[in-house]
């Protein structure tokens, strides 16, 4: 009967998912569920602790290894760390301050913008007409095959483009309505982020290349903001839409505009949301390889093209500076995720509606 | 001037200013369409300054959606409303100087009891001496004095609710607009909350609108209850009007527990006739299709020669004070209120004695009350 009564109460999936408490287990089930925890832990952790080895052999520990454990199997070396950090210090600086300024400048860019446009999904019903939609591309491909095909001035073009489209928005538009709603704009930027980043590489790099921005940081933090900001119009429509509605609606009959509505009660209660959406962000950037590529050559350059330029030496794969590297290119990582993780808990909105 | 003084004088002040600032509140004509469905039909109500209106109906019956268009959070598609003399009609919701007590509560859970009761000064601008005096004023008013610096989450419904209702009252608004504040608390607090809610808006003397579906709540707080149902208004009048005097069958069959028995009969010569009895109805006209509505409690059980309608019994319950005896008459269920220490066993037959002068006779087609 007690064995029946929480699956009742808390339903099938809670009663399968959620975890017991540890501590009132008996002392065998206790002794299993530990020693299933740490063997866990030590395989994620395994890998981490090779890069760190592996960043203290040289090329004869590494070739005919495997070596597991420092001083005893065999002599550790901080050659790799003297190539990175001493002898090849510019590039690694270079490629370093390139990334962080990158990822953080993108990832800003990208909540910041994100996070406007999720609001605005969660709590204004737009009805956007697909029609006048469907005029608007018509017209802007018309603008480019203008351009492109038959090199009519750009100024012309544009402008004509602009007027035919206001004119048949106008005439159609006003007339045939096909309307869309919210979901459909979400799932619209949802599938930016479905279409494999290599369709659109060659044609990002041609437009950079025709305004001249190639293998600069401007480039690749705007391709970044682009490329990340359906992840974050997606993530934060959820956090904004599980806000009580009723919090907002009450902020405003107190008295608040729409400004300070966002700011003392809808900014607070996203935090959570705010900094796993910032962290994700922040790592899809740090880690980013194929845009990167085609859009740097030297000057622009960041971690991962240079964790890959390792593979590319005649002397072979050099394993050991490689992992030297890899690990220099974590920690920054991982110093967000421990300075953001206080704000991901959970619990945040209990106590706002209901009991 | 002591501090106790002060205070006096302060509470003073603010029951004058209150008592000046209640407003009337007028809807006119107001209508709300959600695309194709009519959700607001036509509705007018004007509400004296100072007066507790309850609106009342069943759910999906507009009444929420015409408390939010009060407030401003919901469009009005045609009418107006207007707030002592000026049309708000379009006025935004924060311009309206109107507080509302939410079903959910709508605490700010980041937010302590006092920056919850707090947050409409702060918006205002209120300086933070007078801020902090106001806050502890409407904190004591509903007995939180003591938990001013625990989080929402910390505090029991019933004490939510009072949070709740302290942020509504430290402005001192023209008008206060409640959706169903109480339905989330259990039958007892429910009861409590409702006598101090009562005390309080007599006292603060702020006009108010109070959407409910429990016709108890209604009758108990309202100076006048309006009842909606399918978007459109029923009746509007005092609670012992609306129950003795109902203006069609609706409101007859809503108002009330157990709520009015119905027979469905004809009058012939006046004599209102059924399968199952007759009973004498003079002064009204011959009709076909005729409900007989009668309450439990102006109801008897008597010997078969004085009776008006006869049945058997399907269930009798003690209740404490009485006992309701639930009958079958025809195709009717009929409850009738008798003494505490009647018995009879189910299925019995049984015979009732309604009382005339307080019988409501509907059209059976319409709904609409006939008149003698």
């Amino acid at each position: 009967m007690t064995a029946t009564a929480p699956t009742q109460s808390k339903g099938l999936m809670r009663t399968l998912f959620e975890p017991p408490a540890v501590g009132k287990m008996a002392t065998g089930t206790k002794l299993v569920v530990y020693g299933l925890l740490l063997a866990w832990t030590l395989f994620v952790l395994f890998p981490i602790y090779w890069l760190l080895i592996t960043s203290l052999k040289g090329p004869a520990e590494v070739n005919s290894g495997p070596f597991y454990v420092p001083f005893v199997d065999f002599q550790p070396t901080l050659q790799a760390w003297k190539d990175l950090l001493i002898i090849d210090y510019e590039d690694t600086l270079r490629a370093y301050t390139n990334s962080i300024i990158i990822s953080l400048t993108s990832t800003a860019l990208s909540v910041l913008i994100g996070s406007m446009a999720a609001y605005a999904l969660a709590r204004v019903s737009f009805k956007p007409n697909l029609i006048t939609i469907l005029i608007f591309v018509a017209a802007m491909i018309g603008c480019f095959v203008g351009i492109g095909i038959y090199g009519v001035d750009w100024r012309l073009t544009l402008a004509s483009a602009t007027a035919i489209f206001f004119f048949l928005a106008y005439a159609i538009g006003k007339r045939v309505k096909v309307p869309l709603g919210n979901g459909d704009i979400l799932f619209w930027i949802i599938s930016q982020r479905i279409l494999a980043p290599v369709v659109v590489v060659v044609p990002i790099y041609m437009m950079f290349q025709t305004v001249r921005l190639l293998d600069t940081h401007l480039a690749i933090i705007l391709t970044y903001a682009v490329v990340n900001l359906p992840i974050v119009v997606w993530l934060m429509y959820d956090f904004f839409s599980s806000i009580p509605k009723d919090l907002e609606e009450s902020a405003q009959l107190d008295g608040a505009t729409m400004i300070m509505t966002f700011r003392e009660i809808v900014l607070p209660l996203s935090k959570a949301g705010l900094a796993a959406t910032t962290l994700l962000v922040m790592i899809l950037s740090w880690n980013e390889y194929l845009f990167a590529l085609f859009l740097s050559t030297a000057k622009a350059q960041t971690m991962p093209i240079l964790v890959a330029a390792m593979n590319a030496g005649e002397r072979g794969i050099l394993w050991w500076t490689m992992s030297a590297v890899i690990v220099v290119m974590i920690i920054p990582v991982v110093l967000l995720a421990v300075a953001l993780q206080r704000f991901i808990s959970k619990g945040i909105l209990m106590g706002a509606v209901k009991g | 001037m002591s501090a106790s003084a002060q205070t006096a004088t302060r509470e003073a002040t603010s029951q004058t200013k209150s008592l000046n600032t209640a407003k009337r509140l007028s809807m006119r004509n107001l209508n709300k369409y959600y695309g194709e469905f009519h959700a607001v039909i036509d509705l007018s109500i004007d509400i004296e300054p100072g007066e507790f209106l309850v609106l009342l109906g069943p759910s999906g019956c507009g009444k929420s959606t015409a408390l939010r268009m009060i407030a401003g959070l919901e469009d009005i598609s045609t009418g107006t409303i207007e707030l002592g003399e000026t049309d708000v009609t379009t006025v935004l919701p924060k311009y309206r100087d109107i507080a509302m007590v939410f079903q959910s509560y709508a605490l700010y859970p980041h937010k302590t009891v006092a920056e919850n009761i707090g947050f409409p000064l702060k918006v205002a601008k209120v300086p933070k001496a007078e801020l902090d005096q106001a806050v502890l004023d409407a904190a004591n008013q509903v007995q939180l004095g003591e938990l001013l610096g625990r989080y929402p989450r910390q505090l029991s419904g019933g004490q939510r609710q009072r949070v709740a209702l302290a942020r509504a009252i430290v402005r001192r608004p023209a008008c206060f607009l409640m959706d169903e504040p109480l339905s989330n608390l259990d039958a007892k607090l429910r009861g409590f909350m409702r006598a101090e809610l009562k005390h309080m808006q007599r006292e603060l003397g702020v006009t108010t609108v109070y959407v409910t579906h429990d016709q108890i709540e209604a009758m108990t707080l309202a100076h006048r209850v309006a009842i909606m149902k399918e978007g459109v208004l029923q009746q509007l009048d005092t609670p012992k009007e609306v129950y003795n005097n109902p203006a069609n069958l609706f409101v007859a069959g809503f108002m009330g527990s157990p709520p009015m028995n119905f027979v469905n009969g004809r009058i012939e010569g006046g004599t209102f006739t059924c399968h199952q009895g007759r009973a004498p109805v003079a002064g009204y006209g011959d009709h076909v299709n005729v409900e007989f509505g009668f309450r439990p409690e102006d109801t008897v059980i008597c010997s078969e020669d004085e009776a008006h309608l006869s049945g058997v019994v399907y269930s009798s319950e003690m209740t404490g004070n009485e006992t309701i005896v639930t009958c079958t008459i025809g195709h009717s269920t009929v409850v009738v209120k008798a003494d505490k220490d009647y018995e009879i066993d189910m299925n019995e037959v049984v015979h009732i004695k309604a009382d005339l002068e307080k019988v409501c006779l509907f059209d059976g087609g319409s709904g609409e009350r006939l008149r003698g």
